[in-house]
């Protein structure tokens, strides 16, 4: 679906990526990635373990260090700090491996940490996890972590952000769990990318695209 | 036995017990910042900077403490681009370690000033506490409690995962050079009490105690104070009590109580086992 049900945000940020490039030492991970998306559009990127996927979103966050090219989210480039702050106060994320950390975290804080408290736990009930408000997050499990932080990304589009980077947002989830996750993330009306290789995420996108070492090819 | 009484009365004994007090608060909170940013290495190196620190002193007739504070919070600001990355840090530490302590030694060399009297300092010795370590201590216990009121957030997310951090909002350089020169400082100003080879005991050892009792920061950041300041003072009261040296004293008794904790059962509430949805 190009444009979501309930129509767009006005917070829906354009999405444009131009000759993308991340290493990882000598390792190109992404290679030359060209890139446009419209406000409101969802993209599904497949592809095996490896082939740079999660870099490339990372880049996009710039937590990636090793980067070149042109990455611009609501037509602004990042340069220096504040610029970059400013980008991930409009880009929600939901990152690949969900880690308990190093140090205690609250789901509470977590959820508040998004922008949008209440939009966050409510999002937080609706997805069943609700009642683990006072849990350290290295109490839950796979699934429940991948869930609040889903939940503190609808909170970070609540708060403004334009645009949802989620990286593999289902890979704990039962079938069930992958369908709720697929509906919520299709009915977000900003522009969405997501990590996939599950079906039901895949056919939610609007657009598909392939990566394979390091290149993006659009197959849909 | 001595008795308590009579030797409280002592002023030298009555200034390390406000010394600890004090650095009971501070530190400890700092030992959680150490835990948290998983830089232990640093607070180590430190301690070899401060020795330095004291060489430079001792050689420009300025008060040793202070330029070890100074050397030390200076050290621990240029450290900060090196904690981008896991193990930026810990690898860096050796290099540290090793360039200071021959600086050091250099210093005092060409100096031509007793060494002894910088190595003194490795040992601590807290009845010899002054005034202006206690001022330095006061300070800690009013910032370091301070920083972490205003900035309980920030800390909360840093301290459990950097890039979450940044993705929140976190101005993470800012906070975390603010963090090593804090932990830099402390660790300076705890070497008078303890001695550089068992500062941890102010710093570490509440702070691994309150780990295993503590579910959140807020929760890890009081258990680490009462932690701290049951070891220090208690082991303080103890070594007075049986005329045992203080420094060894608070380390052996913070250092069983903390193994104590982590070898008996959780006393927060049971985990529920976690179950995949």
């Amino acid at each position: 679906m190009s444009s979501p049900p309930r129509g767009l945000s006005a917070h829906a940020a354009p999405l444009r990526l131009a000759g993308v490039t991340c290493r990882h030492g000598r390792l190109t991970a992404v290679d030359r990635v060209d890139l446009d998306l419209a406000p409101g559009e969802h993209l599904a990127i497949t592809g095996t373990n490896g082939s740079g996927k999660s870099t490339l979103l990372r880049a996009i966050l710039g937590l990636h260090r090793e980067t070149s090219g042109l990455i611009e989210v609501g037509g602004a480039r990042a340069g220096g700090t504040a610029d970059w702050a400013r980008r991930r106060s409009e880009v929600a994320w939901v990152p690949q491996r969900q880690t308990a950390g190093r140090f205690p975290l609250l789901l509470s804080e977590l959820l508040a940490s998004g922008g949008h408290v209440e939009r966050s736990v409510r999002a937080a009930g609706e997805l069943g996890v609700g009642d683990l408000l006072d849990r350290p997050l290295g109490t839950l499990s796979g699934g429940q972590l991948q869930r609040a932080y889903l939940a503190r990304a609808l909170g970070q589009v609540a708060a403004g952000a334009g645009l949802v980077l989620a990286d593999e947002p289902t890979a704990a989830l039962d079938f069930a769990g992958q369908e709720q996750v697929a509906a919520v993330l299709a009915e977000l009306p900003v522009t969405v990318v997501v990590v996939t290789h599950d079906r039901a995420m895949v056919e939610a996108c609007g657009r598909v695209a392939e990566m394979a070492a390091g290149r993006l090819r659009e197959i849909a | 036995m001595n008795s308590l009484g009579v030797l409280l009365d002592i002023p030298s004994v009555r200034l390390a017990l406000v010394a600890l007090v004090l650095g009971s608060v501070a530190l400890p909170i700092v030992g959680v910042f150490i835990v948290g940013l998983d830089i232990m290495p640093v607070r180590f190196a430190m301690m070899h900077v401060a020795l330095l620190g004291i060489a430079i002193g001792l050689l420009t007739g300025l008060d040793p403490l202070l330029c070890a504070l100074v050397l030390c919070g200076l050290t621990g600001g240029a450290l900060t681009p090196l904690a981008r990355s896991a193990t930026g840090l810990s690898g860096a530490m050796g290099l540290l370690m090793t360039l200071a302590v021959a600086a050091a030694l250099l210093v005092l060399s060409l100096s031509g000033v007793n060494a002894n009297g910088a190595f003194e300092l490795l040992w601590g010795s807290i009845l010899a506490t002054r005034p202006a370590d206690v001022l330095a201590l006061a300070v800690l216990a009013v910032v370091v409690p301070l920083l972490y009121v205003l900035r309980r957030r920030d800390l909360a997310l840093l301290l459990h995962d950097r890039e979450l951090a940044l993705c929140s909002g976190v101005a993470v350089e800012r906070l975390t050079l603010i963090l090593l020169v804090v932990v830099a400082v402390a660790i300076a100003s705890a070497i008078r009490l303890t001695g550089a080879l068992l500062v941890d005991a102010l710093t570490l050892l509440p702070a691994l105690a309150a780990r295993r009792v503590g579910r959140s920061l807020p929760a890890m950041i009081r258990w680490s104070v009462i932690f701290g300041l049951v070891f220090n003072v208690g082991g303080f009261f103890i070594s007075l009590i049986l005329d045992f040296p203080p420094g060894p004293t608070l380390v052996l008794l913070g250092g069983v109580c903390t193994l104590l904790l982590h070898a008996l059962p959780a006393v927060s509430a049971p985990r529920r086992k976690a179950i995949s949805r």
